[in-house]
């Protein structure tokens, strides 16, 4: 390994020490407590999985040309802005779940409708 | 738990409590009684409003009571004023729809901000509870046809009725672009959120407001006994529109607490939500239109996740909460994907 500390085991010692003070914290600090935990996760979970990247394909392979993702994504909302693309067009609402589908299974992948639309 | 008390907890807010004694003087302009109060405590706070349980006594007998208030100026854009809302909950009550009775409106010299003291009710108010225990097993056999009942007579009541009201709203094409606006106002670009306003565009129309509208009508805003539908909470939403957006709301994925096979809030089906509501004088349900209203309804959702993420970005309230609500975006993107793409979800 070329870092000691990897992002990964800084991100696990600090949902490990949220943990450790869960008990003595109540009301409203032990809810933020919980939420932070849970960002954490998701932080984890991104680090682990390169959402990015996946929705970076997807958009890139519909639009048929490589670009940084946020050209990508500002590329496809212009062109639904303008009408050049509608929600008929052959192809869009597959490519927009496929890219869509990775950013949950990182945000929350206990959300019932990722594996409905997994299962397609 | 109590009237509004599944509201975002937001630091920041308040900055002062009100005191028992300020309280006390709100009510005893209010009601011609010898009226002490005994406690005021903060349930929770949203951005700009907040509520309190008030422990009262009412010529000596216990009196409980719900304050609502928020700093003065602080009610935000496009909101009803506090005044307005407490007297649309109060014409709700005349039309048989069960809301918290209104005890007092705040004034300037109150000090206590723009507000109201309300009845506080008996019964279950977090969704995640009563959806859940089985408790609420005959309650959530009824609720689907209280709810259709109540959005009925509201969706009835005569806009004459409410002329000197400040009900936002206007026509659908209208509220639309207003929608929009507000997506472009936090400079994100999000493919599907622009998809939906594309699809809604085709169909939404540009009719103009035939109702009042709840705007806020979910399974987070009821009070739920042992016989149903307590009361109907949080009305500072409401505005002239279409009936049929209450049904759509009440309807997405997000107030089903994860109870997603039940489309109406996590407790019913759809069809018997659309023949209860045409049974009890409400319009014939357009299928088409409802589930334009579902789309709307969740493309809003995904709004407000937005919001509260800007929230934090931006500083307004820097929040872990609020920043991990802006995280939700993708599954109210999954959600609008399934909706345009199979017609329910």
């Amino acid at each position: 390994m070329s870092e000691q500390i990897e992002v990964t085991a800084l991100v696990e010692a600090v949902a490990a020490f949220l943990k450790s003070i869960e008990g003595e914290l109540s009301g409203r600090s032990a809810f933020h407590a919980k939420v932070a935990a849970n960002a954490l996760s998701i932080v984890a979970r991104e680090l682990a999985q390169a959402p990015r990247a996946a929705e970076q394909a997807a958009l890139a392979g519909y639009l048929g040309h490589a670009a940084g993702l946020d050209a990508l994504r500002a590329e496809l909302c212009g062109r639904l802005r303008a009408g050049q693309l509608t929600p008929e067009t052959p192809g869009l609402l597959e490519a927009l779940s496929a890219a869509v589908i990775a950013k949950v299974a990182v945000d929350n992948p206990r959300y019932a409708t990722l594996a409905r639309m997994q299962g397609l | 738990m109590v009237n509004g008390s599944t509201k975002l907890l937001t630091p920041g807010w308040p900055v002062t409590d009100p005191t028992p004694e300020a309280v006390a003087a709100v009510l005893t302009r209010a009601v011609a009684c010898d009226v002490s109060v005994a406690r005021v405590a903060a349930l929770s706070g949203g951005a700009a409003s907040a509520t309190y349980a008030v422990d009262a006594q009412r010529d000596g007998l216990p009196w409980p009571l719900v304050l609502q208030c928020a700093a003065a100026g602080d009610v935000a854009d496009g909101a009803l004023p506090k005044a307005d809302q407490a007297a649309l909950q109060s014409l709700a009550g005349r039309h048989g729809i069960p809301v918290a009775e209104i005890v007092a409106v705040l004034r300037p010299e109150d000090g206590l901000g723009e507000g109201f003291v309300m009845a506080r009710i008996a019964g279950e108010a977090l969704a995640p509870k009563w959806l859940k225990s089985d408790d609420y097993a005959a309650a959530r056999t009824v609720l689907t046809s209280q709810c259709a009942r109540v959005l009925a007579r509201l969706h009835a009541v005569p806009l004459v009725s409410v002329a000197g009201l400040a009900l936002p709203g206007g026509r659908t094409g209208a509220a639309r672009a207003r929608m929009f606006a507000l997506y472009r106002s936090f400079s994100v670009n999000s493919p599907v959120f622009d998809l939906a306003f594309a699809w809604l565009a085709e169909r939404c129309g540009d009719a103009e407001a035939a109702a009042i509208v709840h705007g806020d009508f979910r399974s987070g805003n009821f009070i739920i006994d042992a016989t149903g539908l307590a009361a109907v909470l949080d009305w500072e939403l409401a505005h002239l529109g279409e009936g049929a957006e209450d049904l759509g709301w009440l309807c997405a994925n997000a107030w089903r607490f994860g109870v997603w096979q039940k489309p109406v809030g996590g407790f019913g089906e759809r069809e018997a939500l659309y023949d209860a509501y045409a049974a009890a004088g409400g319009a014939q349900v357009d299928r088409a239109r409802a589930h334009m209203w579902e789309v709307w309804g969740t493309l809003r959702w995904g709004l407000a996740c937005l919001q509260l993420g800007h929230d934090h970005v931006s500083g307004r309230v820097r929040s872990v909460e609020r920043a991990a609500i802006g995280r939700r975006v993708s599954e109210v993107e999954l959600d609008l994907l399934h909706l345009i793409r199979f017609g329910d979800i």
